[in-house]
């Protein structure tokens, strides 16, 4: 019998239910934005240089891919290749 | 663990750095400066290969010899060899009797000890160790795609601030791992100088030149690995890089690759032959990619640790040192 009662996931820093605050990825994945931040406004992604690792097609990123996962290994907390990973004004 | 199981981070504290990623950025910065050769090493070099390049020319006037690979575009790891190629005007210089024939001048010249003449593989080879410096050193023969490969690199490294940097560590990384030899199965340095310039230039952030890499080489290395060790599809995509456009092609589309294996391999287009796939020997993907996924837990797990703990516990730590286990001479 095993004495650890099952505990509910929680991340206090960006509300996941599949880590814990200790193991948020938000820890190590900081980045330090150019110092033109202020023209990040006028800034378009160009969307013809966006690949997927997971289909090779074109426009959108891997995390984003709709079709079948290719790799086996699981990808639960989201990767840098997400829309989400870049400024607000951008995703 | 004492300090100089890290060289690099003697009198190189970065433990009161409030962004783990930034104190990541900086030890590899102090890395990379640690096992870049200095002014002296580089003079060693560069006479060894004037005078081997003397003896070639004096043993055939119409001939040249020029270096490629990791020496030319300043991307090798200290003890690494050099390689050079002969070419000639007659372009006759690729036979067993030309390969014995510069061997045993250069071992009559006292300029090469320990040679072999590998006369029967795809490219014949002389390997050699040079006695007065001990730098082991390859030649090939009539070859000019080395040397066009060295150039484009070198554009490479000019036009992809970070390329240098990150290169230097993954080539540690899987030195360290004995994952760097194609014979074995292992990642060559073309392909690892492909998969970094390649996830540079597809990077969101970069795409959308949010940041410069070189402030942010940390949390890069740490995507790095998570992108080759965890999330990309071998099975389906493979890397291409045309006219200095980085891109993925799903394989389906690409002919040449005829995968008569299993689907489960490395396909990296070679830019100057879009029929040829430069990773075809790296037949170890298995783990190559068991590798960087261990790298990214090592890594992100140090992070998490690090973050955590006091600043006392955190002076005189190292993050990278577990990852890329350099055991080199102190320099």
């Amino acid at each position: 019998q095993c004495p650890q009662k099952w505990k509910r996931v929680f991340c206090t820093l960006c509300n996941s239910k599949k880590h814990s605050r200790d193991r948020c990825p938000s820890i190590w994945r900081v980045y330090l934005l150019k110092d033109d931040s202020k023209n990040l406004k006028e800034k378009v992604l160009p969307m013809h240089k966006l690949y997927c690792y997971n289909c090779g097609g074109k426009g959108h990123f891997g995390d984003d891919c709709t079709g079948r996962r290719s790799s086996r290994v699981p990808n639960d907390d989201g990767s840098a290749f997400s829309g989400d990973n870049l400024s607000t004004n951008l995703k | 663990t004492s300090n100089t199981d890290y060289p690099w981070i003697l009198n190189h504290d970065h433990s009161k750095q409030k962004e783990i990623a930034d104190w990541l950025t900086m030890e590899i910065k102090d890395f990379v400066a640690y096992i870049s050769p200095n002014r002296q090493e580089i003079e060693i070099r560069n006479k060894t290969i004037s005078k081997i390049r003397a003896a070639v020319r004096e043993l055939w006037p119409d001939a040249d010899l020029q270096v490629f690979g990791s020496y030319a575009t300043d991307l090798y790891l200290p003890g690494s060899d050099i390689d050079c190629v002969v070419n000639s005007k007659g372009r006759d210089k690729e036979n067993r009797n030309s390969l014995y024939s510069l061997a045993s001048f250069l071992k009559s010249k006292e300029l090469a000890t320990r040679v072999e003449v590998i006369a029967k593989a795809r490219v014949p080879i002389i390997k050699f160790v040079e006695p007065q410096s001990q730098i082991h050193i390859d030649v090939s023969f009539e070859r000019i795609n080395g040397l066009e490969a060295a150039r484009l690199i070198r554009e490479w490294l000019e036009e992809t601030p970070g390329l240098r940097e990150l290169v230097l560590i993954v080539k540690q990384f899987l030195h360290s791992r004995r994952l760097n030899n194609v014979h074995t199965g292992g990642l060559g340095g073309f392909s690892i100088i492909c998969l970094v310039y390649s996830f540079l230039h597809l990077h969101p952030r970069v795409v959308s030149d949010e940041i410069d890499p070189l402030d942010n080489l940390g949390v890069l290395l740490i995507d790095f690995f998570e992108l080759y060790g965890k999330n990309f599809g071998y099975d389906d995509v493979g890397l291409t890089v045309q006219d200095g456009h980085a891109a993925y092609i799903a394989k389906y589309d690409w002919r040449d690759l005829q995968s008569g294996r299993s689907p489960f391999t490395l396909a990296i287009q070679d830019p100057g032959d879009p029929s040829n796939n430069i990773s075809r020997g790296s037949f170890n993907l298995r783990d190559i990619k068991k590798s960087f996924a261990g790298a990214f837990d090592l890594l992100t797990n140090r992070c998490f640790e690090l973050d955590m703990a006091t600043f006392k516990d955190r002076l005189g730590k190292s993050i990278l040192g577990n990852v890329i286990k350099y055991r080199g001479k102190l320099r």
